[in-house]
């Protein structure tokens, strides 16, 4: 198998007392064994939705309504709570955004990851336990991991936290990592630590992993692949290089334009007019459309399929149709940092 | 940073007297001040064919002619000495009434207070297992139907049917005449009382119990849980259960006069021969001396289990000590 | 008058948690601002950046030292009541929630409309509702909003309309507490786009407070750099950016993420070590109107 997830066509559909929103809008990606593939979007855009899906993780009022889950070439689209029990912590596991509440606070921090060991080797002995967790505690950096068994998630700060989490994630051993904003509640410098640990883990494990984030930085840092995504679509996905020097959609341009980084001494900062279209009762065409200042008729009307521009790149634009206008892109190429 | 456990319970204990002295001052006072005669229970309708200076002896041999507050010195002492005075209607020991009367009570209550929390922990439960779903929705309906019912109306519905009409159960009273220690008899007693006793707090305690359940199902860490691979028992029972046990534990221990106040009504109304209607009784009649012991010994059962899920609250749940901790951390690093 | 509009002399904030525990929010913190200026603070959750900006605004009253604004000691409580209106009408505030700080019961119009009210002043506009829609429409929103509720406004949105409160009054200090902390990268540009113009056009003077030093780095001109309520460098933004002094300053910088791939992935972090860090010392000058934090003697 050359994929560890497939996701095709899939449709996510979230009850709300103003009607169904629909969250996530026939998403299609693979997950290559040991990569780290990034989902980037603005709050609203689907992309923790879409992760917690996977997992089947979702609240009460969404639903899967459409498309195909596959894990490890088998098809768990259908499969019940109790099925994927089996699967979780086994074969993938979660991060959070928010270490601070994602721990249970009434239990110390080396019975939680205890229990995540023997939820899949029920008969392991006491000792052997032990010893695993100390050695996942030392994995995802906790220091001095005997003397911290015993403590409180309270004693810990959120850098700590947030490694405690991963270690939870990490007993026994998934094939692949979700990791939903497990940065963005931390401070920049331990922001920074917990990245490299990603990164460290990816290498040392071959995790595959699957990071979302609203941080273009972040993802620089620890993505392989990063798959752009608006108003519950992936509008464009391909390599890191290629999303960041040669990205081929305005919704990308418009992100990257808004960064500071990349407009040192610019008077002012582009930024993308209008806001994010309501799910409840999407356009007709495409979504961006008028936000788009490079937007065709056509946008209006039609949604446009996925392009592709080489083995790993696909951007869902009509500006890469033929026909279209050829627009020089605003932004891309190495020399604008 | 590690409290002093002495100075902890020094403290509480503190608090305990002061409350404790407080309380037995403001009960001795209110009770006098209320209007009616004391006599009147004494000596019964003779009081009206006495004289003014028949009246006076007797008042001056019951030491009600002093000023109150030389009364309560003297009460206070008489009491430090186990001398809690006699009962004006019973004509005897005020200790002996009690006491002949306190078992029927702590059967009634103590078994009554055990079967409502069990209960409200085991329908919290299910509900909350069963959330939204039909388990859960008739019981949160007939719960709530069940609690809108007043008790003394309750009581006499029950008493009419199964004891008038279906002659199943006796109506009053703790056992038949000549059955003081027959079980199966004060069982037979017991079981119209008790089941209003139960019903009148445990659906308040049930809706609690799963309504804090599902708040902390709703939390982060659940959703940890069912990625590392847990499953709904393991994360309701390991987790959920577990972080609201230590409040609810407190609760019970705040809610144990709540129950006992329960069982004096119910006591009054099916004449079970127990603490409850004493009190009824003393107030109505001027028992001084009775009531200034009922009183006492219900508020001091107050105090003391408040503190105690006080205790409970601060000592079990480790995000109460968190607080202590993080603060001293906070300074250390800061 | 000088150009010096805000003078911090030796501020230190202390929190009283119990009977023998005390915190240090912010230890003789010292730094000026001129007139015009953007002036940013950085510094991670609890390093005090926020107490700072709360002792400005007279929201705490601070343990020691001493708050000059325009020459007036607002720390002084008689010279602060000598000049509350004043003080109140010229310096104004927004924090990072709007979803908190603004009241859900009131509708737009109205919360922009408030200040004003209060301080009866006489809407250049004519009416309140005139004025509050010149004050909308120049922060991007249109006449529509005037009658909506917070809670029918995304965070942006709100954002704005905090913004346009604090405008309202023409302040000559706006103090903004992370103002674009919880706003998606589209709209945080948005909002400093819009700093910036009222900087340029209309003077006013801001104190930026952040976490997000990339922003930071565009917005500001000066820098100040708080760690465990100490002030560890101040400088200029280009100065602090390409020549940071103090250890921590320069693992904060180097934990900036880049979006660029790959001088992300080459770049070098550098770690601080809280126990290295130094609390004694005062801010020296190493190079023009660049402060670090520094024990005099090793000089």
């Amino acid at each position: 198998m050359d994929e560890l997830l497939k996701i095709e066509h899939l449709s996510v559909g979230i009850t709300s007392t103003a009607g169904k929103v629909q969250a996530v809008r026939d998403v299609s990606f693979k997950l290559h064994p040991g990569e780290v593939l990034a989902i980037v979007g603005e709050s609203g855009c689907g992309k923790s939705i879409l992760c917690k899906s996977i997992m089947k993780l979702l609240p009460k009022s969404a639903k899967i309504e459409g498309g195909k889950i596959y894990a490890n070439g088998v098809d768990i689209t259908d499969y019940s709570d109790k099925d994927m029990q089996k699967l979780r912590g086994k074969l993938f596991s979660f991060v959070f955004q928010d270490p601070m509440t994602a721990l249970n606070p009434t239990i110390p921090i080396g019975k939680q990851i205890a229990e995540a060991i023997l939820i899949h080797e029920p008969k392991l002995p006491k000792e052997e336990v032990y010893n695993r967790v100390i050695a996942l505690m030392e994995l995802v950096g906790i220091r001095q991991p005997h003397e911290r068994y015993k403590l409180y998630p309270y004693n810990f700060s959120g850098g700590m936290r947030q490694r405690s989490v991963m270690a939870i994630a990490l007993a026994a051993n998934p094939k692949i990592l979700l990791a939903d904003e497990p940065t963005t509640a931390l401070d920049v410098t331990i922001q920074a630590q917990i990245l490299d640990l990603l990164k460290e883990i990816q290498v040392k494990l071959g995790t595959a992993t699957i990071l979302v984030s609203h941080d273009l930085g972040v993802v620089a840092r620890a993505a392989d692949r990063v798959a752009i995504m608006y108003a519950g679509k992936i509008v464009e996905i391909g390599t890191a290089e290629e999303i960041y020097y040669d990205p081929r959609h305005p919704y990308t341009w418009g992100l990257m334009q808004s960064l500071p980084a990349l407009n040192k001494g610019k008077a002012e900062l582009k930024t993308i007019p209008g806001m994010p279209p309501t799910l409840i009762d999407p356009p007709v065409g495409d979504a961006f459309a008028c936000r788009n200042e490079y937007a065709l008729e056509i946008d209006y009307h039609e949604q446009p399929p996925m392009f592709q521009i080489s083995d790993t790149h696909f951007a869902a634009t009509w500006l890469l149709d033929p026909r279209a206008p050829k627009i020089t892109p605003p932004i891309g190429g190495k020399a604008n940092v | 940073m590690k409290r002093n456990p002495f100075v902890y319970y020094g403290k509480k204990a503190l608090i305990f007297l002061v409350s404790v002295f407080v309380l037995s001052v403001a009960v001795f006072y209110i009770s006098r001040l209320a209007p009616g005669d004391p006599l009147m229970s004494y000596y019964g309708e003779r009081v009206e064919k006495m004289s003014v200076e028949e009246k006076e002896a007797a008042r001056e041999k019951l030491g009600l002619d002093d000023p109150i507050h030389i009364q309560y010195v003297r009460w206070l002492e008489n009491a430090a000495k186990g001398d809690f005075g006699i009962s004006y209607k019973y004509k005897q020991d005020v200790t002996e009434v009690i006491g002949s009367r306190i078992g029927n009570t702590l059967i009634l209550s103590g078994i009554g207070f055990l079967l409502t929390f069990l209960g409200a922990l085991g329908l919290g439960i299910l509900c909350a297992w069963y959330e939204d779903k039909w388990p859960d929705r008739i019981l949160c309906k007939g719960g709530t139907f069940l609690s809108c019912i007043p008790e003394f109306w309750l009581s006499l519905v029950l008493i009419l049917v199964f004891a008038v009409m279906l002659h199943w159960l006796p109506s009053s009273g703790a056992y038949d005449v000549g059955h003081k220690n027959d079980i199966l008899n004060r069982i037979e007693h017991l079981i119209l009382p008790m089941v209003i006793v139960v019903l009148q707090h445990l659906w308040y305690y049930a809706y609690m119990i799963r309504n804090k359940l599902l708040e902390e199902t709703r939390a982060d860490y659940v959703l940890l849980g069912k990625s590392k691979g847990l499953s709904k028992k393991q994360i309701l029972f390991g987790h959920c259960l577990r972080n609201i046990l230590p409040s609810y534990i407190s609760i019970m221990a705040i809610s144990v006069p709540h129950v006992l106040g329960g069982t004096y009504i119910v006591e009054t109304v099916f004449s079970y021969p127990g603490i409850g209607t004493l009190s009824y009784e003393s107030a109505r009649y001027h028992d001084y001396n009775m009531l200034m012991v009922l009183c006492m010994m219900t508020g001091i059962l107050v105090i003391f289990c408040n503190l105690i899920g006080q205790i409970i609250n601060e000592r079990i749940d480790p995000r109460i000590r968190a607080n202590e901790t993080n603060e001293a951390s906070e300074v250390t690093s800061g | 008058m000088s150009d010096i509009l805000l003078d911090v002399q030796h501020l230190s904030h202390v929190f009283k948690l119990s009977k023998h525990l005390r915190l240090n929010a912010v230890d003789d913190v010292s730094f000026q601002m001129k007139k015009g200026e953007i002036f940013g603070l950085v510094g991670e959750s609890g390093s005090g950046k926020s107490t700072v900006a709360r002792c400005i605004m007279n929201i705490y009253q601070p343990t020691a030292g001493k708050i000059l604004y325009n020459d007036i000691n607002v720390c002084d409580r008689r010279e602060f009541q000598k000049h509350h209106k004043m003080l109140e009408e010229r310096r104004q505030i927004i924090f990072q929630d709007s979803t908190s700080s603004l009241n859900q019961r009131m509708k737009v119009a109205d919360i922009i409309a408030e200040p004003m009210h209060i301080h009866r002043i006489k809407p250049p506009r004519g009416r309140l509702r005139a004025e509050a829609e010149f004050q909308l429409s120049y922060v991007g929103l249109d006449a529509s909003y005037l009658d909506k509720y917070p809670a029918e406004l995304s965070g942006g949105q709100r954002q704005r309309v905090a913004i346009a409160r604090a405008l309202s009054m023409e302040p000559e200090l706006l103090v903004a507490d992370e103002p674009i902390a919880s706003l998606d990268v589209s709209i945080q540009a948005q909002i400093i786009n819009l700093f910036k113009h009222c900087n340029k056009e209309h003077g006013f003077s801001i104190l930026f407070i952040a976490h997000d030093l990339s922003m930071v780095e565009y917005l500001c001109d000066r820098v100040g750099v708080m760690y465990h309520g100490k002030l560890v460098e101040v400088a200029p933004t280009a100065e602090l950016f390409s020549n940071p002094q103090h250890p921590y300053t320069q693992a904060l910088l180097s934990a900036i993420p880049i979006p660029d791939p790959i001088v992300e992935r080459n770049r070098k972090r550098m770690d601080f070590d809280e126990m290295t860090f130094e609390r004694e010392g005062a801010l020296t000058e190493v190079a023009p109107d660049h402060f670090v934090l520094r024990k005099e003697d090793r000089q």
